[in-house]
């Protein structure tokens, strides 16, 4: 049992054991599989196969199970680490502690959007980028999307998602009007800023390779998804008489995984994601 | 934004009447209709999206230069498909300077590009657009990834 903490209550030397394991994990080549899983697991709600990583019932379970998997590959490096999560409703500046020199490095350059500070900088030699939408080598951030400013989700929206008691409904995927699970993810048929909420806004803010299908070439994806999966926790605790995960049986010709079905890649039930309390906690 | 409005379309924030025995109907419903589709119609095709009809009487092939970049688009059969997973590229083919730009569908009809996974736009170019927009000075992979 370890603890997830919040990212900033990091002390210097946490931060530095956490980028250490992290730049460890991607010189091994292993980070750049995570982003490929990411990636393949993408699929759209519109097009045909099975959904399990977003616009899906399973958009939680999922990553609560990829950032498991990210984070045994970051403990079999330095045991002492885990993943810290970004409450996006408080820390909410772009020269917030979080995108310091000596953590994720700072916003991308007006000019092409390239990160230049920090050790995920391509100047530090540390971080190509190897599986990214564009020829690119170098990570990208477009904090606020400042040619048509966008804010990070307040606590108001966010508390808009939580309110749901609901986990999610029918037709389960991206157009889902009820449920928790969608409004945290945050589709809507909303236009303007107002069509992004909660996760998908947190990428949208970003911006930059956390846009896209490579988003997870971008290490702070791990902590908007720490945060996530806290939410859901939360979500769970608050509403201990709704079922913490739905659909519970056979629906949606095999499009979505129900409680008791294994979930792909690693064959988990959304059952057995539900309580993590033997894995990890949050502080 | 003002704080605490609901997005629109999703209808009133705050606790939702919805009773078990709704959801239970959702379910039955949803599992009736499954069960009548014959599991062949479901093979051996690409998914096909209630709006296609609607799409392909309006939506045609495109080619224009856009902010300096040269977009087509192609309806297609899955050329760009990732078989691995069964995706089918939302079944339009379009590239960006002769690279190709992955599109997706969503079940409201409208299109995401891997540039762009959180925006959806409501037909190809409107989509490969916005991936320009977003592209700047970068060119894409030769491969999609």
């Amino acid at each position: 049992m370890y603890t997830r903490q919040n990212q900033s209550s990091l002390t210097a030397a946490q931060k530095k054991r956490f980028v250490s394991a992290l730049l460890a994990v991607k010189r091994k080549g292993q980070y750049d599989e995570f982003v490929r899983m990411h990636v393949a697991f993408y699929v759209g709600d519109g097009d045909g196969g099975q959904r399990v990583a977003h616009m899906a019932p399973t958009f939680l379970p999922w990553h609560r199970q990829f950032l498991l998997e990210f984070e045994g590959a970051l403990q079999r490096v330095d045991p002492g680490v885990s993943v810290p999560y970004w409450d996006w409703t408080v820390d909410r500046s772009p020269t917030s502690s979080l995108w310091g020199e000596g953590f994720l490095g700072g916003n991308g350059r007006r000019s092409d959007r390239r990160v230049m500070t920090g050790p995920f900088a391509y100047g530090s030699g540390h971080w190509p980028i190897k599986e990214g939408v564009t020829e690119g080598e170098f990570l990208t951030r477009d904090f606020g999307r400042p040619h048509d400013p966008i804010e990070l989700p307040t606590k108001d929206e966010l508390a808009w998602a939580m309110r749901d008691s609901l986990y999610d409904s029918a037709p389960w995927n991206s157009t889902s009007s009820h449920g928790f699970r969608n409004k945290l993810e945050g589709w809507t048929s909303g236009v303007g800023n107002s069509k992004f909420r909660n996760h998908n806004q947190v990428h949208r803010w970003v911006g930059g390779h956390m846009l896209g299908a490579g988003s997870v070439n971008d290490p702070v994806f791990w902590f908007n998804h720490a945060f996530v999966d806290l939410l859901w926790s939360r979500w769970h605790r608050k509403y201990p008489d709704s079922a913490p995960y739905l659909p519970a049986g056979g629906t949606a010709a095999g499009r979505v995984v129900t409680l008791d079905e294994p979930m792909p890649p690693w064959k988990v039930k959304p059952s057995s994601m539900i309580e993590h309390g033997h894995l990890y906690r949050y502080a | 934004m003002e704080a605490g409005n609901p997005p629109v379309g999703l209808g009133p924030a705050g606790r939702r009447l919805v009773t078990r025995r709704t959801v239970v109907r959702r379910l039955i419903g949803v599992a009736l209709a499954a069960a009548v589709v014959p599991a062949a119609a479901l093979v051996g095709r690409a998914f096909r999206h209630p709006q296609d009809d609607l799409k392909d009487a309006v939506g045609g092939d495109f080619e224009e230069t856009y902010r300096g970049r040269h977009i087509r688009g192609a309806r297609g059969q899955g050329s760009m498909m990732r078989a691995h997973i069964g995706q089918r590229s939302g079944r339009w083919d379009v590239t960006v300077d002769g690279r190709p730009l992955h599109l997706m569908r969503r079940a409201d009809g409208s299109y995401l590009s891997m540039v762009d996974h959180y925006q959806s736009y409501p037909t190809p170019l409107a989509a490969a657009r916005g991936a320009v927009d977003e592209l700047g000075d970068q060119m894409l992979r030769r491969h999609a990834l």
